[in-house]
């Protein structure tokens, strides 16, 4: 199936008659991606169910006004991260968690979820991801999962190449040091 | 030999292409090989993230947010429409203001545009009246008039033009 090019759904959209099924458009080519993208932050899918929907009515509320200087994807996915960000860092001020026991909670939750059926090497993976600072940790799924470019990590994120290529080296060592380290497993 | 020197002299000038690097690019060009590998290590070891989602959860996922973007659309308030005039007799007013302030407007205009030509009347008038009075009386009144000013013998054409440098046309007429 041929994916739609952005300048279609941007044009659809701008006309009042053509603007749902512009909107239909975007959310067959986009929702998946930003499911993941959110899920491999949030980890749990009730949570990412809520912030997914939440994304695409900001994107439906604030699309008329996007002015293409940055690609559309990379608008949306900077929605979508600044959003499972928000989230987090309010889940951790509700629950009153010290910081350094946040990744262990969430790995906890990872393992009582009925939607992970991954085996030991994907919940350690998992496990390794939490360690990781919440931005090192967004660099490297966006580049390691999602595979986009350090240009396009750098319009999402608002971080320079040259530092997103540093934190994701840096990340890639510690998740391979915490991989091959056999005292740790589950 | 000459043949080898001049083949190595040749070779060294090639190896300058004249393209560049960014700067520190082979330091971080290894940190770069060596992370890839341990990508591609890890992608072998692990296959996928282990995440899975309900059954036929992306297509009830696509209609619930359409039918949230109805609810955002319908709870959007309507723009107040302000009506300009409220009621006839504001603006039968109005016009009646905008007929009134005109009307003095034109009227004001009507009045300076008297007071200009009337001026301009008056000069032309007094312009033609001096013109008919004859040069020698005018200079014979302004001579018994002038006590302050140097009687020294000026030739005609020096006093026609110290008068007119001297006296405006309306003093002049004023004094005869």
């Amino acid at each position: 199936m041929k994916q739609v090019e952005d300048s279609e759904i941007l044009e659809k959209f701008s006309q009042e008659k053509t603007r749902n099924e512009a909107f239909n458009l975007l959310l067959n080519k986009y929702q998946q991606k930003i499911y993941w993208h959110i899920r491999r932050l949030v980890l749990n899918h009730d949570d990412t169910d809520d912030l997914v929907q939440d994304v695409f009515i900001k994107v439906w509320k604030n699309l008329e006004k996007f002015r293409s200087d940055s690609q559309l994807y990379t608008w949306i996915y900077r929605i979508a991260t600044n959003e499972s960000i928000t989230f987090l860092n309010k889940q951790k001020q509700q629950n009153n968690t010290p910081l350094d026991e946040v990744s262990a909670e969430l790995a906890d939750n990872l393992v009582a979820s009925s939607y992970f059926n991954g085996d030991k090497v994907q919940l350690k993976l998992q496990k390794a991801l939490l360690t990781l600072p919440e931005k090192q940790r967004l660099i490297f799924n966006m580049k390691y999962f999602d595979e986009l470019k350090y240009e396009e990590i750098s319009e999402i994120t608002g971080t320079s190449v040259g530092a997103l290529k540093a934190s994701f080296h840096i990340a890639v060592k510690k998740i391979e040091t915490f991989m091959l380290n056999e005292d740790i497993t589950f | 030999m000459e043949e080898n020197l001049e083949h190595s002299d040749w070779m060294k000038e090639m190896k300058d292409t004249g393209f560049t690097t960014p700067s520190n690019y082979f330091e971080g060009l290894n940190q770069s090989i060596q992370a890839k590998l341990s990508m591609e290590r890890l992608k072998v070891s692990v296959h996928e993230d282990g995440f899975t989602v309900p059954t036929c959860y992306f297509e009830q996922l696509q209609s619930g947010i359409l039918a949230k973007t109805t609810d955002v659309v319908q709870s959007r308030p309507e723009p107040k429409l302000i009506k300009l005039w409220h009621s006839k007799l504001l603006k039968y007013a109005s016009a009646a203001c905008f007929v009134i302030v005109a009307g003095i407007g034109t009227l004001y205009y009507n009045q300076q545009t008297e007071r200009t030509s009337v001026a301009m009347t008056e000069e032309m008038a007094t312009e033609q009246m001096l013109y008919d009075i004859d040069e020698e009386v005018i200079i014979e009144h302004i001579e018994a008039n002038s006590n302050q000013l140097p009687k020294a013998s000026a030739s005609e054409i020096a006093m026609e033009n110290y008068i007119l440098n001297n006296y405006s046309q309306n003093e002049l007429v004023a004094d005869l």
